[in-house]
């Protein structure tokens, strides 16, 4: 596939993504059959973006993100950081690696050990990767993540119940930084948190991304959060990225049917605004036993045989000046597919 | 032909705004090792017949308290409703006994909770547990309760009703467990359903299936709903009316339009600032600005501040904020839906 744009390095470039749970069953305990988590996926990012990563529970954005630190081994597909295939390297070459790739996860209650006090949290990074020569140097260090991610330097001997959700989630950002990484997969930072404090935290991640030139994987399911941060946004059914764009592009002009159901079903806090919402009938389908065709047809409002039969490719879509494709046959048709429409819809 | 149906309106125009609960002052506090929390401190409200209020506020500020509250479902010890009166129907439900108070129970006010899957009993079918609700309140045999039953849960868009039935709440997604959730609030015809964070852990998409749900049957029923929320969008998309809770305090309250298009408590306009919003400027280019934030986090309920409870994370304090807990105050509006904060200034 080729690359998305010209501007910027590629720091990360994942190629035909593909991770399989099998589920055991029986007497000899042999593989019944497979979840399908990720299939086939391929992105790129650029040095400095955000790239936001969408869908519903389940579709495996979560996996996805794991995938690519190796927290998860993938089955099959490459991921380059910085040109080097990382799927190649042994344990400790890995361990080396992650210094460069950091996660924060969505809950920072269970993200954190309640035995450890903050300065115990954020050394551990540090002592682990050999970053501090002396104590002094290390407590140096400590003080200057604290301030970074606006913890006060009191609590360094407070344990983690001593501190607010908001607080805690700054307490494991602090660490992913201890590292000095250049790339964070932000697993749902904020989805655990409070409006007035997830609005803290959004601001606090942009602040850091320009003032340390990091580069962030942001996977979330909410889509305005999503929005507000990302460069560019990639939306995921089922395993599969059914839509990429720029971030304002996917938002204005969405090609794929999921996409605008989802953007349809977001809640408008103004109550002046009626507006016009594409209720998806329904459930996500297992992706133990996925339709044929494309995964979205028995949800799709414009599905038609075709859609039964064939899984569409990511199109791109033409006449706009960013790069912009959809996984969807009729995408780029603004009234529709000429085919008819599956009678049951 | 014309005047007729003016008339009718009219009619169903009253009827609409009749009160039917109404929560006077009331306070519930849980007894702690640490001391006495106070979680409600002094809330009152009125919810009419076929209208949505909306109660929404962070974790912590007392509206799931409130709801419980109403339902008398407080665990006791440590909870206790220390004051205040909820009348329903004219009725105070605090002076109903045990037996009482579970005829309204299910019945006349129902409940649907946050997590589908914690509230619904894993050893039990569905069906079981819908048609025990309907059994103990209506006298109908065996077979008129199942056929019931299935009814509900054909209202509630569960396809193929009849088999599905019979199913175990872990054969069933996340959004038809809550659409059980909710025949089964809904098999008594209740007067008042109180929604507790319906859809806070469904996904965007199944979040709108249920609301569309929620405010269908409330059309076709006229019940009245109490709908908690954290998300200002969803309140924005249901309800009439609004409360804002803090730390346990109304700080503001009206109608919709009015919280949102006039929001006058710092807090609440600090909470609709906080939300990414998906405004355009004049050019029609999405507008990316910083997000606004509220400083700071909610005040410890053990060791409130003396004076008004928002005032460390305030923007516009005073020295007189720190002195004295403003009152709830009428800025705008009528009796029956004033706009009302809990501030002392104008801003």
């Amino acid at each position: 596939m080729s690359t998305q744009s010209n501007d910027g390095e590629i720091l990360l470039s994942v190629k035909n993504l593909v991770k399989r749970f099998p589920i055991k069953g029986g007497i000899l305990n042999r593989e019944v059959a497979t979840v399908r988590a990720v299939s086939d996926v391929s992105f790129d990012i650029r040095k400095g973006e955000t790239l936001g990563l969408v869908g519903e529970s389940g579709c495996g954005k979560s996996t996805l993100g794991r995938s690519i630190l190796r927290l998860i081994e993938p089955t099959s597909g490459n991921i380059f950081f910085k040109g080097q295939d990382i799927t190649k390297l042994g344990a400790d070459e890995m361990r080396r690696l992650r210094r460069r790739m950091q996660i924060i996860f969505q809950d920072p209650y269970a993200a954190l050990n309640p035995r450890m006090t903050v300065e115990q949290i954020l050394s551990e990074p540090l002592e682990i990767h050999g970053l501090a020569e002396s104590r002094e140097a290390k407590r140096k260090r400590i003080f200057q993540l604290m301030d970074l991610v606006g913890l006060r330097r009191e609590s360094i001997s407070r344990y983690p119940h001593e501190f607010s959700g908001g607080q805690r989630q700054r307490i494991c950002i602090a660490r992913a930084l201890a590292v000095e990484p250049e790339f964070i997969v932000c697993d749902e930072p904020v989805s655990a948190l409070d409006v007035s404090i997830q609005a803290q935290i959004v601001n606090l991640l942009q602040d850091l991304q320009k003032e340390l030139g990091l580069t962030y994987l942001f996977i979330a399911h909410d889509l305005k959060v999503v929005e507000h941060i990302s460069t560019r946004v990639a939306v995921m059914y089922l395993g599969k990225i059914v839509e990429t764009a720029e971030s304002e592009v996917l938002y204005e002009n969405p090609q794929h049917p999921y996409t605008r159901a989802l953007l349809s079903a977001i809640p408008i806090p103004d109550p002046t605004i009626k507006k016009e919402r594409i209720i998806l009938r329904g459930d996500v389908p297992s992706p133990i036993n996925p339709p044929a065709g494309c995964y979205f047809h028995p949800r799709c409002p414009i599905a038609t045989q075709k859609c039964q039969e064939v899984w569409p490719k990511l199109y791109e879509i033409n006449g706009e000046s960013k790069i912009h494709r959809a996984a969807c046959l009729y995408a780029d048709r603004k009234d529709g597919p000429d085919e008819g429409i599956l009678s049951s819809r | 032909m014309r005047s007729i149906r003016r008339l009718s309106d009219l009619e169903g125009k009253e009827a609409m705004s009749e009160k039917i609960l109404e929560v006077k002052n009331l306070e519930t506090s849980f007894r702690l090792e640490e001391g006495v929390v106070v979680a409600v401190a002094g809330v009152s409200f009125d919810v009419y017949k076929g209208k949505t209020l909306g109660i929404v506020g962070e974790s912590g500020c007392g509206k799931s308290v409130t709801s419980l509250s109403i339902m008398r479902l407080i665990p006791n010890p440590p909870g206790k409703i220390t004051g205040g009166e909820i009348l329903y129907k004219g009725k105070n439900l605090l002076d109903f006994d045990a037996a009482a108070m579970r005829k309204v129970r299910g019945n006349e006010i129902s409940m649907i909770f946050q997590e589908p899957m914690t509230s619904l009993n894993p050893v039990f079918t569905i069906g079981n547990q819908i048609i025990e609700a309907i059994a103990l309140h209506q006298n109908l045999s065996k077979k008129e309760c199942r056929n019931k039953a299935i009814e509900m849960l054909k209202l509630v868009g569960i396809p193929s009703p009849e088999t599905r039935i019979d199913d175990y709440p872990h054969q069933l997604s996340g959004g038809m467990r809550q659409r059980v959730m909710i025949a089964m609030a809904l098999s008594c015809n209740p007067q008042v359903l109180i929604a507790d964070e319906p859809t806070t852990a469904l996904d965007v998409t199944i979040q709108a299936q249920i609301l569309e749900l929620l405010r269908e049957l409330q059309n076709r029923v006229g019940m009245a709903m109490i709908l908690i929320t954290h998300d200002l969008g969803v309140v924005a998309e249901v309800c009439d009316e609004v409360v804002v809770m803090y730390a346990g305090k109304v700080v503001e309250q009206g109608s919709v339009e009015e919280i949102f298009k006039n929001p006058k408590h710092p807090y609440t306009r600090g909470l609709l600032n906080s939300i990414p919003t998906m405004k355009k400027d004049p050019t029609g280019k999405v507008k990316k600005t910083r997000l606004e934030t509220i400083p700071g986090i909610v005040p410890n309920m053990l060791h409130l501040p003396k004076g008004c409870r928002f005032q460390d994370r305030c923007t516009f304090v005073l020295d007189a904020c720190r002195q004295a807990e403003p009152e709830l105050r009428v800025i705008k509006g009528d009796d029956r839906l004033p706009h009302a904060i809990r501030c002392i200034r104008d801003i």
